[in-house]
Protein backbone atom coordinates (compact mmCIF):
# COMPACT_ATOMS: atom_id res chain seq x y z
CA UNK A 1 0.00 0.00 0.00
CA UNK A 2 1.22 3.49 -0.81
CA UNK A 3 0.45 5.78 2.06
CA UNK A 4 0.80 9.53 2.32
CA UNK A 5 0.70 11.20 5.69
CA UNK A 6 0.00 14.93 6.02
CA UNK A 7 1.81 16.58 8.89
CA UNK A 8 2.01 20.22 9.81
CA UNK A 9 5.14 21.91 11.10
CA UNK A 10 4.21 24.52 13.71
CA UNK A 11 5.96 26.74 16.24
CA UNK A 12 6.25 25.16 19.67
CA UNK A 13 3.68 26.97 21.79
CA UNK A 14 5.93 26.49 24.83
CA UNK A 15 8.30 29.07 23.29
CA UNK A 16 5.68 31.72 22.57
CA UNK A 17 6.22 35.13 24.16
CA UNK A 18 3.62 37.80 24.78
CA UNK A 19 4.70 41.10 23.24
CA UNK A 20 4.13 44.45 24.94
CA UNK A 21 0.97 45.13 22.93
CA UNK A 22 -0.58 41.81 23.94
CA UNK A 23 0.11 40.14 20.61
CA UNK A 24 1.86 36.76 20.48
CA UNK A 25 5.46 36.59 19.36
CA UNK A 26 6.28 33.31 17.63
CA UNK A 27 9.52 34.56 16.08
CA UNK A 28 11.82 32.71 18.44
CA UNK A 29 9.78 29.55 18.77
CA UNK A 30 11.32 26.24 17.69
CA UNK A 31 9.61 24.38 14.90
CA UNK A 32 7.98 21.09 15.84
CA UNK A 33 5.65 18.57 14.25
CA UNK A 34 2.08 19.34 15.31
CA UNK A 35 1.34 17.11 18.33
CA UNK A 36 -1.33 14.82 16.94
CA UNK A 37 0.34 14.53 13.55
CA UNK A 38 2.98 12.44 15.32
CA UNK A 39 0.16 9.98 16.04
CA UNK A 40 -0.87 10.16 12.37
CA UNK A 41 2.68 9.35 11.27
CA UNK A 42 2.73 6.39 13.63
CA UNK A 43 -0.64 5.20 12.33
CA UNK A 44 0.66 5.40 8.75
CA UNK A 45 3.80 3.50 9.71
CA UNK A 46 1.76 0.79 11.42
CA UNK A 47 -0.60 0.36 8.47
CA UNK A 48 2.47 0.11 6.24
CA UNK A 49 4.11 -2.46 8.53
CA UNK A 50 0.98 -4.61 8.37
CA UNK A 51 1.00 -4.63 4.57
CA UNK A 52 4.13 -5.96 2.85
CA UNK A 53 5.69 -3.74 0.23
CA UNK A 54 4.07 -0.56 1.53
CA UNK A 55 5.62 2.90 1.38
CA UNK A 56 4.99 5.93 3.60
CA UNK A 57 5.62 9.44 2.31
CA UNK A 58 5.03 12.59 4.33
CA UNK A 59 3.56 15.75 2.79
CA UNK A 60 3.70 19.11 4.50
CA UNK A 61 3.02 22.77 3.72
CA UNK A 62 4.39 25.66 5.72
CA UNK A 63 6.47 28.83 5.93
CA UNK A 64 10.15 29.01 4.99
CA UNK A 65 11.08 28.20 8.58
CA UNK A 66 9.35 24.82 8.28
CA UNK A 67 12.38 23.79 6.23
CA UNK A 68 14.17 22.89 9.43
CA UNK A 69 16.72 20.11 9.39
CA UNK A 70 15.91 18.73 12.83
CA UNK A 71 12.18 18.68 12.17
CA UNK A 72 12.56 17.05 8.77
CA UNK A 73 14.71 14.32 10.30
CA UNK A 74 12.21 13.92 13.12
CA UNK A 75 9.51 13.14 10.54
CA UNK A 76 11.70 10.74 8.56
CA UNK A 77 12.90 8.94 11.71
CA UNK A 78 9.40 7.59 12.36
CA UNK A 79 8.95 5.00 9.67
CA UNK A 80 8.54 7.54 6.85
CA UNK A 81 10.46 6.82 3.61
CA UNK A 82 10.37 10.17 1.88
CA UNK A 83 9.33 13.77 2.55
CA UNK A 84 7.61 16.29 0.26
CA UNK A 85 7.67 19.74 1.82
CA UNK A 86 6.49 23.02 0.33
CA UNK A 87 8.15 25.69 2.48
CA UNK A 88 7.59 29.30 1.56
CA UNK A 89 6.44 32.34 3.48
CA UNK A 90 3.64 32.66 0.93
CA UNK A 91 2.35 29.40 2.45
CA UNK A 92 2.33 30.59 6.06
CA UNK A 93 -0.91 30.56 8.03
CA UNK A 94 -3.08 29.07 5.29
CA UNK A 95 -6.69 28.13 5.94
CA UNK A 96 -7.98 24.62 5.31
CA UNK A 97 -9.14 25.37 1.75
CA UNK A 98 -5.78 26.75 0.66
CA UNK A 99 -3.82 24.11 2.57
CA UNK A 100 -5.80 21.34 0.90
CA UNK A 101 -5.03 22.78 -2.52
CA UNK A 102 -1.29 22.84 -1.74
CA UNK A 103 -1.36 19.35 -0.22
CA UNK A 104 -3.10 18.06 -3.34
CA UNK A 105 -0.21 19.37 -5.44
CA UNK A 106 2.31 17.62 -3.22
CA UNK A 107 0.28 14.41 -3.38
CA UNK A 108 0.46 14.55 -7.16
CA UNK A 109 4.25 14.89 -6.95
CA UNK A 110 4.57 12.03 -4.48
CA UNK A 111 3.33 9.52 -7.08
CA UNK A 112 0.60 6.89 -6.82
CA UNK A 113 -1.10 6.66 -3.45
CA UNK A 114 -3.90 4.61 -1.94
CA UNK A 115 -4.61 6.52 1.23
CA UNK A 116 -3.76 9.89 2.73
CA UNK A 117 -3.65 9.89 6.51
CA UNK A 118 -4.17 13.14 8.42
CA UNK A 119 -4.02 13.90 12.12
CA UNK A 120 -6.86 14.66 14.50
CA UNK A 121 -6.37 18.41 14.14
CA UNK A 122 -3.51 20.88 13.92
CA UNK A 123 -2.01 22.32 17.12
CA UNK A 124 -2.64 25.93 16.09
CA UNK A 125 -6.07 25.89 14.44
CA UNK A 126 -7.40 22.51 15.57
CA UNK A 127 -10.04 22.95 12.88
CA UNK A 128 -10.40 19.29 11.82
CA UNK A 129 -11.11 20.59 8.33
CA UNK A 130 -8.01 20.05 6.21
CA UNK A 131 -8.60 16.33 5.72
CA UNK A 132 -12.16 16.66 4.45
CA UNK A 133 -11.23 19.66 2.29
CA UNK A 134 -8.44 17.58 0.75
CA UNK A 135 -10.84 14.70 0.13
CA UNK A 136 -13.26 17.11 -1.56
CA UNK A 137 -10.46 18.56 -3.69
CA UNK A 138 -9.37 15.07 -4.76
CA UNK A 139 -12.92 13.72 -5.13
CA UNK A 140 -12.37 10.78 -2.78
CA UNK A 141 -14.10 9.46 0.36
CA UNK A 142 -13.30 10.79 3.81
CA UNK A 143 -13.72 9.44 7.30
CA UNK A 144 -12.55 10.95 10.58
CA UNK A 145 -11.99 9.74 14.12
CA UNK A 146 -10.33 6.53 12.90
CA UNK A 147 -8.89 4.44 15.74
CA UNK A 148 -7.96 1.30 13.78
CA UNK A 149 -7.68 0.33 10.13
CA UNK A 150 -6.93 -2.79 8.14
CA UNK A 151 -6.37 -2.99 4.42
CA UNK A 152 -8.60 -5.45 2.56
CA UNK A 153 -8.71 -5.64 -1.21
CA UNK A 154 -9.19 -2.13 -2.49
CA UNK A 155 -10.57 -0.82 0.74
CA UNK A 156 -9.78 0.02 4.30
CA UNK A 157 -11.83 -1.54 7.08
CA UNK A 158 -11.80 1.03 9.83
CA UNK A 159 -13.29 1.78 13.22
CA UNK A 160 -14.31 5.36 13.96
CA UNK A 161 -14.70 6.70 17.45
CA UNK A 162 -17.50 9.25 17.30
CA UNK A 163 -19.08 11.29 20.10
CA UNK A 164 -21.44 8.59 21.30
CA UNK A 165 -20.78 5.51 19.21
CA UNK A 166 -18.12 3.48 17.52
CA UNK A 167 -18.80 2.96 13.84
CA UNK A 168 -17.28 0.26 11.64
CA UNK A 169 -16.83 1.30 8.02
CA UNK A 170 -15.42 0.07 4.73
CA UNK A 171 -13.71 2.89 2.92
CA UNK A 172 -13.10 2.37 -0.80
CA UNK A 173 -9.60 3.47 -1.82
CA UNK A 174 -8.19 5.90 -2.70
CA UNK A 175 -9.38 7.90 0.30
CA UNK A 176 -8.40 10.41 2.97
CA UNK A 177 -8.69 9.29 6.57
CA UNK A 178 -8.19 11.37 9.66
CA UNK A 179 -6.98 9.38 12.63
CA UNK A 180 -7.72 9.98 16.30
CA UNK A 181 -4.74 10.11 18.68
CA UNK A 182 -5.93 6.78 20.13
CA UNK A 183 -4.95 5.01 16.90
CA UNK A 184 -1.30 4.85 17.94
CA UNK A 185 1.09 6.44 20.39
CA UNK A 186 4.02 8.06 18.60
CA UNK A 187 7.25 6.09 18.81
CA UNK A 188 10.38 7.49 20.43
CA UNK A 189 12.84 7.81 17.56
CA UNK A 190 16.29 6.48 18.47
CA UNK A 191 19.70 7.86 17.49
CA UNK A 192 19.99 5.26 14.73
CA UNK A 193 16.61 6.23 13.24
CA UNK A 194 17.56 9.91 13.26
CA UNK A 195 20.91 9.22 11.56
CA UNK A 196 19.19 7.09 8.93
CA UNK A 197 16.58 9.82 8.45
CA UNK A 198 19.26 12.25 7.33
CA UNK A 199 19.94 10.02 4.32
CA UNK A 200 16.32 9.69 3.19
CA UNK A 201 15.01 11.74 0.26
CA UNK A 202 13.73 15.20 1.21
CA UNK A 203 11.99 17.13 -1.55
CA UNK A 204 11.71 20.75 -0.52
CA UNK A 205 10.28 23.39 -2.80
CA UNK A 206 8.97 26.93 -2.70
CA UNK A 207 5.51 28.16 -3.64
CA UNK A 208 4.38 28.73 -7.20
CA UNK A 209 2.56 31.82 -5.99
CA UNK A 210 0.64 33.04 -2.99
CA UNK A 211 -2.63 31.11 -2.74
CA UNK A 212 -5.79 33.17 -2.26
CA UNK A 213 -6.98 33.28 1.32
CA UNK A 214 -10.46 32.03 2.21
CA UNK A 215 -10.05 33.27 5.77
CA UNK A 216 -8.36 36.49 6.80
CA UNK A 217 -6.75 36.73 10.19
CA UNK A 218 -7.64 39.97 11.96
CA UNK A 219 -5.62 39.58 15.15
CA UNK A 220 -4.02 37.07 17.50
CA UNK A 221 -3.65 38.14 21.10
CA UNK A 222 -2.72 36.62 24.41
CA UNK A 223 -5.81 35.63 26.40
CA UNK A 224 -6.94 37.79 29.29
CA UNK A 225 -5.09 36.60 32.38
CA UNK A 226 -7.09 35.10 35.20
CA UNK A 227 -5.96 36.57 38.51
CA UNK A 228 -4.63 33.87 40.81
CA UNK A 229 -3.02 34.09 44.23
CA UNK A 230 0.05 31.98 43.33
CA UNK A 231 0.69 31.20 46.99
CA UNK A 232 3.28 28.47 47.54
CA UNK A 233 3.26 26.21 50.58
CA UNK A 234 5.89 23.98 52.09
CA UNK A 235 3.90 22.91 55.12
CA UNK A 236 1.26 20.29 54.40
CA UNK A 237 -0.99 21.34 57.30
CA UNK A 238 -1.11 24.94 56.15
CA UNK A 239 -1.68 23.71 52.58
CA UNK A 240 -4.54 21.47 53.75
CA UNK A 241 -6.08 24.33 55.72
CA UNK A 242 -6.03 26.59 52.64
CA UNK A 243 -7.66 23.88 50.51
CA UNK A 244 -10.30 23.27 53.16
CA UNK A 245 -11.12 26.95 53.45
CA UNK A 246 -11.74 27.12 49.72
CA UNK A 247 -14.43 24.45 49.75
CA UNK B 1 -32.78 39.50 3.50
CA UNK B 2 -29.83 37.59 4.83
CA UNK B 3 -29.99 33.85 5.26
CA UNK B 4 -28.27 31.39 7.56
CA UNK B 5 -27.72 27.77 6.62
CA UNK B 6 -27.38 25.45 9.63
CA UNK B 7 -25.85 21.97 9.47
CA UNK B 8 -26.45 19.85 12.56
CA UNK B 9 -26.31 16.28 13.75
CA UNK B 10 -27.81 16.31 17.24
CA UNK B 11 -31.13 17.85 18.20
CA UNK B 12 -29.61 20.06 20.90
CA UNK B 13 -26.91 21.19 18.48
CA UNK B 14 -29.57 22.05 15.90
CA UNK B 15 -31.52 24.15 18.40
CA UNK B 16 -28.46 25.97 19.73
CA UNK B 17 -27.18 26.77 16.26
CA UNK B 18 -30.59 27.87 15.00
CA UNK B 19 -30.89 30.20 18.01
CA UNK B 20 -27.46 31.61 17.12
CA UNK B 21 -28.31 31.82 13.44
CA UNK B 22 -31.24 34.12 14.27
CA UNK B 23 -28.75 36.66 15.59
CA UNK B 24 -26.70 36.54 12.39
CA UNK B 25 -29.39 36.44 9.71
CA UNK B 26 -33.05 37.22 8.99
CA UNK B 27 -33.95 33.75 7.80
CA UNK B 28 -32.80 30.36 9.10
CA UNK B 29 -32.62 27.13 7.10
CA UNK B 30 -31.74 23.93 8.96
CA UNK B 31 -30.44 20.66 7.59
CA UNK B 32 -30.25 17.85 10.09
CA UNK B 33 -28.69 14.42 9.53
CA UNK B 34 -29.74 13.08 12.93
CA UNK B 35 -33.28 13.25 14.23
CA UNK B 36 -35.82 15.51 12.47
CA UNK B 37 -35.94 18.83 14.34
CA UNK B 38 -39.07 20.96 14.40
CA UNK B 39 -39.73 24.41 15.81
CA UNK B 40 -36.17 25.66 15.37
CA UNK B 41 -35.87 27.15 11.88
CA UNK B 42 -37.95 28.84 9.19
CA UNK B 43 -37.31 25.92 6.90
CA UNK B 44 -36.23 22.57 8.26
CA UNK B 45 -34.84 19.66 6.24
CA UNK B 46 -34.12 16.18 7.46
CA UNK B 47 -31.92 13.65 5.70
CA UNK B 48 -32.62 10.07 6.69
CA UNK B 49 -29.26 8.34 6.32
CA UNK B 50 -29.67 4.67 5.29
CA UNK B 51 -28.30 2.11 7.75
CA UNK B 52 -25.51 1.10 5.37
CA UNK B 53 -24.23 4.63 4.81
CA UNK B 54 -22.39 7.18 6.91
CA UNK B 55 -23.92 10.56 7.69
CA UNK B 56 -20.70 12.21 6.45
CA UNK B 57 -21.66 11.08 2.94
CA UNK B 58 -24.92 13.04 3.11
CA UNK B 59 -22.87 15.89 1.67
CA UNK B 60 -24.26 15.35 -1.81
CA UNK B 61 -27.75 16.06 -0.52
CA UNK B 62 -26.65 18.84 1.84
CA UNK B 63 -24.84 20.64 -0.97
CA UNK B 64 -27.90 20.30 -3.21
CA UNK B 65 -30.10 21.81 -0.53
CA UNK B 66 -27.61 24.64 -0.20
CA UNK B 67 -27.71 25.18 -3.97
CA UNK B 68 -31.48 25.50 -3.81
CA UNK B 69 -31.72 27.55 -0.63
CA UNK B 70 -28.47 29.51 -0.52
CA UNK B 71 -27.13 31.23 2.57
CA UNK B 72 -24.80 34.08 3.44
CA UNK B 73 -23.58 32.39 6.55
CA UNK B 74 -23.18 28.69 7.35
CA UNK B 75 -23.27 27.47 10.95
CA UNK B 76 -22.10 23.93 11.62
CA UNK B 77 -22.20 21.78 14.71
CA UNK B 78 -18.84 20.55 15.94
CA UNK B 79 -19.43 16.81 15.86
CA UNK B 80 -17.16 14.74 13.65
CA UNK B 81 -19.93 13.93 11.18
CA UNK B 82 -21.19 17.50 10.93
CA UNK B 83 -17.59 18.70 10.53
CA UNK B 84 -17.32 16.43 7.48
CA UNK B 85 -20.45 17.96 5.98
CA UNK B 86 -19.28 21.49 6.75
CA UNK B 87 -15.90 20.81 5.12
CA UNK B 88 -17.48 19.41 1.96
CA UNK B 89 -19.75 22.45 1.61
CA UNK B 90 -16.90 24.87 2.38
CA UNK B 91 -14.72 23.19 -0.26
CA UNK B 92 -17.48 23.61 -2.83
CA UNK B 93 -17.84 27.29 -1.91
CA UNK B 94 -14.10 27.94 -1.98
CA UNK B 95 -14.39 28.78 1.69
CA UNK B 96 -12.82 27.49 4.88
CA UNK B 97 -14.66 27.07 8.15
CA UNK B 98 -13.60 29.10 11.15
CA UNK B 99 -14.03 26.52 13.90
CA UNK B 100 -14.48 26.58 17.65
CA UNK B 101 -16.08 29.99 17.42
CA UNK B 102 -17.10 31.58 20.73
CA UNK B 103 -18.51 34.85 19.34
CA UNK B 104 -19.26 36.56 16.02
CA UNK B 105 -19.38 40.33 15.93
CA UNK B 106 -19.72 42.28 12.69
CA UNK B 107 -18.41 39.38 10.62
CA UNK B 108 -15.39 38.86 12.86
CA UNK B 109 -15.25 35.51 14.62
CA UNK B 110 -13.36 34.85 17.85
CA UNK B 111 -11.79 31.47 18.53
CA UNK B 112 -8.84 29.96 20.35
CA UNK B 113 -5.39 29.69 18.85
CA UNK B 114 -3.00 26.94 19.97
CA UNK B 115 -5.66 25.66 22.32
CA UNK B 116 -5.92 28.84 24.36
CA UNK B 117 -2.34 30.11 24.12
CA UNK B 118 -3.87 32.84 22.01
CA UNK B 119 -7.22 34.31 21.07
CA UNK B 120 -7.72 34.73 17.36
CA UNK B 121 -10.05 36.99 15.44
CA UNK B 122 -10.67 36.09 11.84
CA UNK B 123 -13.16 36.74 9.09
CA UNK B 124 -14.23 35.10 5.89
CA UNK B 125 -12.53 36.53 2.81
CA UNK B 126 -15.24 35.33 0.42
CA UNK B 127 -18.98 35.93 0.13
CA UNK B 128 -20.06 33.14 2.43
CA UNK B 129 -18.85 32.88 6.01
CA UNK B 130 -18.62 29.37 7.46
CA UNK B 131 -18.41 28.86 11.22
CA UNK B 132 -18.62 25.91 13.55
CA UNK B 133 -19.53 26.05 17.22
CA UNK B 134 -19.07 23.70 20.13
CA UNK B 135 -21.92 23.13 22.56
CA UNK B 136 -23.07 25.91 24.86
CA UNK B 137 -22.30 29.00 22.78
CA UNK B 138 -25.98 29.67 22.12
CA UNK B 139 -29.12 28.99 24.13
CA UNK B 140 -31.15 26.12 22.62
CA UNK B 141 -34.34 27.28 24.34
CA UNK B 142 -34.33 30.48 22.26
CA UNK B 143 -34.80 28.61 18.97
CA UNK B 144 -38.10 29.25 17.20
CA UNK B 145 -39.53 28.23 13.87
CA UNK B 146 -41.80 26.04 11.83
CA UNK B 147 -43.04 22.65 12.90
CA UNK B 148 -42.96 21.34 9.35
CA UNK B 149 -39.93 19.21 8.52
CA UNK B 150 -39.22 18.36 4.90
CA UNK B 151 -37.61 15.02 4.15
CA UNK B 152 -34.70 15.24 1.70
CA UNK B 153 -33.64 11.97 0.09
CA UNK B 154 -30.11 10.75 0.86
CA UNK B 155 -28.08 10.59 -2.31
CA UNK B 156 -24.95 8.46 -2.09
CA UNK B 157 -21.74 9.87 -3.55
CA UNK B 158 -19.67 7.85 -5.98
CA UNK B 159 -17.31 5.68 -3.90
CA UNK B 160 -19.61 5.85 -0.89
CA UNK B 161 -18.24 4.62 2.41
CA UNK B 162 -20.12 1.54 3.65
CA UNK B 163 -21.20 1.39 7.27
CA UNK B 164 -21.07 -2.18 8.46
CA UNK B 165 -21.61 -1.79 12.16
CA UNK B 166 -22.14 0.55 15.02
CA UNK B 167 -21.92 0.18 18.75
CA UNK B 168 -23.08 2.70 21.32
CA UNK B 169 -20.32 3.75 23.71
CA UNK B 170 -20.92 2.71 27.30
CA UNK B 171 -22.54 5.53 29.27
CA UNK B 172 -20.02 7.16 31.56
CA UNK B 173 -20.59 7.92 35.23
CA UNK B 174 -18.37 11.01 35.09
CA UNK B 175 -20.22 14.07 36.33
CA UNK B 176 -17.95 17.09 36.28
CA UNK B 177 -20.57 19.68 35.36
CA UNK B 178 -22.14 20.02 38.79
CA UNK B 179 -19.10 19.18 40.94
CA UNK B 180 -18.06 21.53 43.75
CA UNK B 181 -14.60 20.00 43.93
CA UNK B 182 -12.52 18.21 41.31
CA UNK B 183 -9.25 16.33 41.67
CA UNK B 184 -7.57 16.13 38.28
CA UNK B 185 -4.76 13.68 37.51
CA UNK B 186 -2.02 14.19 34.94
CA UNK B 187 0.91 12.36 33.47
CA UNK B 188 2.74 12.82 36.75
CA UNK B 189 0.97 9.59 37.75
CA UNK B 190 3.48 7.02 36.61
CA UNK B 191 1.38 3.95 37.34
CA UNK B 192 -2.32 3.26 37.26
CA UNK B 193 -2.34 1.99 40.86
CA UNK B 194 -1.10 5.41 42.06
CA UNK B 195 -4.50 6.80 41.06
CA UNK B 196 -5.74 5.38 44.36
CA UNK B 197 -3.94 8.30 46.05
CA UNK B 198 -6.10 10.70 44.04
CA UNK B 199 -9.25 8.69 44.80
CA UNK B 200 -8.50 8.87 48.52
CA UNK B 201 -8.06 12.63 48.32
CA UNK B 202 -11.23 12.99 46.26
CA UNK B 203 -13.19 10.95 48.82
CA UNK B 204 -12.02 13.25 51.59
CA UNK B 205 -12.95 16.38 49.61
CA UNK B 206 -16.20 15.00 48.22
CA UNK B 207 -14.64 15.62 44.82
CA UNK B 208 -15.11 14.13 41.38
CA UNK B 209 -12.08 12.68 39.62
CA UNK B 210 -10.91 14.15 36.32
CA UNK B 211 -7.72 14.03 34.24
CA UNK B 212 -5.59 15.60 31.53
CA UNK B 213 -6.06 14.43 27.95
CA UNK B 214 -3.12 12.00 27.81
CA UNK B 215 -4.64 9.91 30.63
CA UNK B 216 -7.86 9.45 28.67
CA UNK B 217 -6.45 8.58 25.31
CA UNK B 218 -2.77 7.65 25.35
CA UNK B 219 -3.43 5.27 28.17
CA UNK B 220 -7.10 4.66 28.89
CA UNK B 221 -7.10 5.08 32.64
CA UNK B 222 -10.06 7.42 32.35
CA UNK B 223 -13.10 7.64 30.04
CA UNK B 224 -12.98 10.46 27.47
CA UNK B 225 -15.65 12.39 29.38
CA UNK B 226 -13.20 12.82 32.27
CA UNK B 227 -10.57 14.93 30.56
CA UNK B 228 -10.62 18.65 31.06
CA UNK B 229 -9.47 21.19 28.51
CA UNK B 230 -9.98 22.91 25.22
CA UNK B 231 -11.04 19.71 23.49
CA UNK B 232 -12.58 18.16 26.59
CA UNK B 233 -14.75 19.24 29.49
CA UNK B 234 -14.90 22.86 30.64
CA UNK B 235 -15.54 22.94 34.38
CA UNK B 236 -16.13 25.55 37.06
CA UNK B 237 -15.98 23.98 40.52
CA UNK B 238 -15.19 25.83 43.74
CA UNK B 239 -11.91 23.96 44.04
CA UNK B 240 -9.84 22.32 41.29
CA UNK B 241 -6.86 20.30 42.44
CA UNK B 242 -4.41 19.63 39.60
CA UNK B 243 -2.03 16.82 40.49
CA UNK B 244 0.92 15.91 38.26
CA UNK B 245 -0.39 18.23 35.55
CA UNK B 246 2.12 20.57 33.91
CA UNK B 247 -0.44 23.29 33.30
CA UNK B 248 -0.33 23.74 29.55
CA UNK B 249 -2.91 26.12 28.14
CA UNK B 250 -4.83 23.36 26.35
CA UNK B 251 -5.62 21.97 29.79
CA UNK B 252 -5.94 25.17 31.81
CA UNK B 253 -8.61 26.74 29.59
CA UNK B 254 -10.84 23.92 30.78
CA UNK B 255 -10.49 24.78 34.48
CA UNK B 256 -9.94 28.54 34.47
CA UNK B 257 -13.52 28.94 35.62
CA UNK B 258 -12.71 27.37 38.99
CA UNK B 259 -12.89 29.69 42.03
CA UNK B 260 -9.68 28.24 43.43
CA UNK B 261 -7.01 26.22 41.63
CA UNK B 262 -4.68 24.06 43.69
CA UNK B 263 -1.57 22.46 42.19
CA UNK B 264 0.75 19.68 43.24
CA UNK B 265 3.78 19.11 41.03
CA UNK B 266 7.31 17.96 41.63
CA UNK B 267 8.75 20.57 39.26
CA UNK B 268 8.79 24.03 40.84
CA UNK B 269 8.98 25.58 37.37
CA UNK B 270 5.86 23.84 36.07
CA UNK B 271 3.61 26.42 34.36
CA UNK B 272 0.70 25.29 36.52
CA UNK B 273 2.22 27.20 39.45
CA UNK B 274 1.76 30.45 37.53
CA UNK B 275 -1.92 29.69 37.07
CA UNK B 276 -2.89 28.46 40.54
CA UNK B 277 -3.93 29.93 43.87
CA UNK B 278 -2.26 27.40 46.15
CA UNK B 279 0.76 25.38 45.08
CA UNK B 280 2.85 22.65 46.65
CA UNK B 281 6.11 21.42 45.17
CA UNK B 282 6.67 17.75 45.79
CA UNK B 283 6.24 14.18 44.68
CA UNK B 284 2.55 13.35 44.52
CA UNK B 285 3.29 9.99 46.12
CA UNK B 286 4.25 11.67 49.36
CA UNK B 287 2.23 14.89 49.12
CA UNK B 288 -1.17 13.32 48.40
CA UNK B 289 -1.25 10.92 51.38
CA UNK B 290 -0.04 13.72 53.67
CA UNK B 291 -2.63 16.15 52.32
CA UNK B 292 -5.43 13.58 52.60
CA UNK B 293 -4.44 12.83 56.18
CA UNK B 294 -4.25 16.51 57.10
CA UNK B 295 -7.71 17.35 55.76
C1 LIG C 1 -4.93 20.48 19.65
C2 LIG C 1 -4.64 20.04 21.05
C3 LIG C 1 -5.68 19.93 21.95
C4 LIG C 1 -5.42 19.53 23.26
N1 LIG C 1 -6.46 19.45 24.15
C5 LIG C 1 -6.21 19.12 25.42
C6 LIG C 1 -7.25 19.09 26.41
O1 LIG C 1 -8.41 19.37 26.12
N2 LIG C 1 -6.94 18.73 27.68
C7 LIG C 1 -5.66 18.42 28.07
O2 LIG C 1 -5.44 18.10 29.25
N3 LIG C 1 -4.66 18.43 27.17
C8 LIG C 1 -4.91 18.77 25.87
N4 LIG C 1 -3.87 18.77 24.97
C9 LIG C 1 -2.55 18.29 25.40
C10 LIG C 1 -1.79 19.35 26.14
O3 LIG C 1 -1.12 20.16 25.20
C11 LIG C 1 -0.75 18.71 27.06
O4 LIG C 1 0.09 17.87 26.32
C12 LIG C 1 -1.36 17.91 28.19
O5 LIG C 1 -2.35 18.67 28.86
C13 LIG C 1 -0.30 17.51 29.17
O6 LIG C 1 -0.82 16.66 30.14
P1 LIG C 1 -0.13 16.54 31.54
O7 LIG C 1 0.02 17.87 32.18
O8 LIG C 1 -0.87 15.49 32.31
O9 LIG C 1 1.29 15.89 31.19
P2 LIG C 1 2.76 16.55 31.15
O10 LIG C 1 2.76 17.81 30.40
O11 LIG C 1 3.65 15.44 30.74
O12 LIG C 1 3.03 16.92 32.65
C14 LIG C 1 3.24 16.01 33.69
C15 LIG C 1 3.59 16.81 34.94
O13 LIG C 1 3.70 15.93 36.04
C16 LIG C 1 4.79 16.33 36.84
N5 LIG C 1 5.22 15.14 37.59
C17 LIG C 1 5.88 14.06 37.12
N6 LIG C 1 6.05 13.16 38.08
C18 LIG C 1 5.49 13.68 39.21
C19 LIG C 1 5.36 13.22 40.55
N7 LIG C 1 5.82 12.02 40.93
N8 LIG C 1 4.74 14.03 41.44
C20 LIG C 1 4.27 15.25 41.07
N9 LIG C 1 4.37 15.73 39.82
C21 LIG C 1 4.97 14.94 38.90
C22 LIG C 1 5.81 16.85 35.88
O14 LIG C 1 6.69 17.77 36.53
C23 LIG C 1 4.94 17.54 34.83
O15 LIG C 1 4.75 18.90 35.11
C24 LIG C 1 -4.10 19.19 23.66
C25 LIG C 1 -3.07 19.31 22.73
C26 LIG C 1 -3.32 19.73 21.45
C27 LIG C 1 -2.18 19.85 20.49
N1 LIG D 1 0.10 22.85 6.55
C1 LIG D 1 -0.15 21.55 6.63
N2 LIG D 1 0.72 20.65 6.13
C2 LIG D 1 0.48 19.32 6.22
N3 LIG D 1 -0.62 18.81 6.78
C3 LIG D 1 -1.53 19.64 7.30
C4 LIG D 1 -1.35 21.05 7.26
N4 LIG D 1 -2.42 21.62 7.86
C5 LIG D 1 -3.22 20.62 8.27
N5 LIG D 1 -2.70 19.42 7.94
C6 LIG D 1 -3.26 18.07 8.21
O1 LIG D 1 -4.64 18.19 8.43
C7 LIG D 1 -4.98 17.81 9.77
C8 LIG D 1 -6.09 18.68 10.28
O2 LIG D 1 -5.66 20.02 10.38
P1 LIG D 1 -6.67 21.20 10.75
O3 LIG D 1 -7.76 21.14 9.77
O4 LIG D 1 -5.84 22.45 10.66
O5 LIG D 1 -7.11 20.92 12.15
C9 LIG D 1 -3.67 17.90 10.54
O6 LIG D 1 -3.69 17.03 11.65
C10 LIG D 1 -2.66 17.48 9.48
O7 LIG D 1 -2.62 16.08 9.33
Amino acid sequence: MNILVACKIVPDDQDVKVAGDGSLDFSRAHKVVSTYDLNAIEAAAQIAAANDGSTVKAISVGPKKADDSKTKKNILARGVDELFLAADDALDGLDAFATAAELAKLAAKAGDWDVIVTGDGSADLYAKQTGVQLAAKLGVPFVSGVVSAEAADGKLVAKRLLESEEETVEVPLPAVVSVAPEFAEPRIAGMKDILAAGKKPMNVEGAEGAPAKAVEEVSVKAPAEVDRKKEMFDDVDAFAAAVKAAL
Amino acid sequence: MSKAFVIAETENGARELCAGARKLADEVVLVSVGAPVSGAADKSFHIDVPAGNIADDAYVTVNKIYDAEGGDVVLGEQTLRALSLVGRLAAKLGAAAITGVSAVEGGVATSMYFGGTGVREAKAAGDVAVYTFGPGVFDASEATGTDAVEEAAFEAPENAVAKTGSEALPPSDVNLAGADAIVACGRGFGAEEDLQLARDLAAKLGAELACSRPLAEGVDWFPREAYVGVSGAVVSPKVYVAVGISGQMQHMVGCNGADVIVAVNKDKNAPVFKACDYGFVGDLKTVLPALTAAL
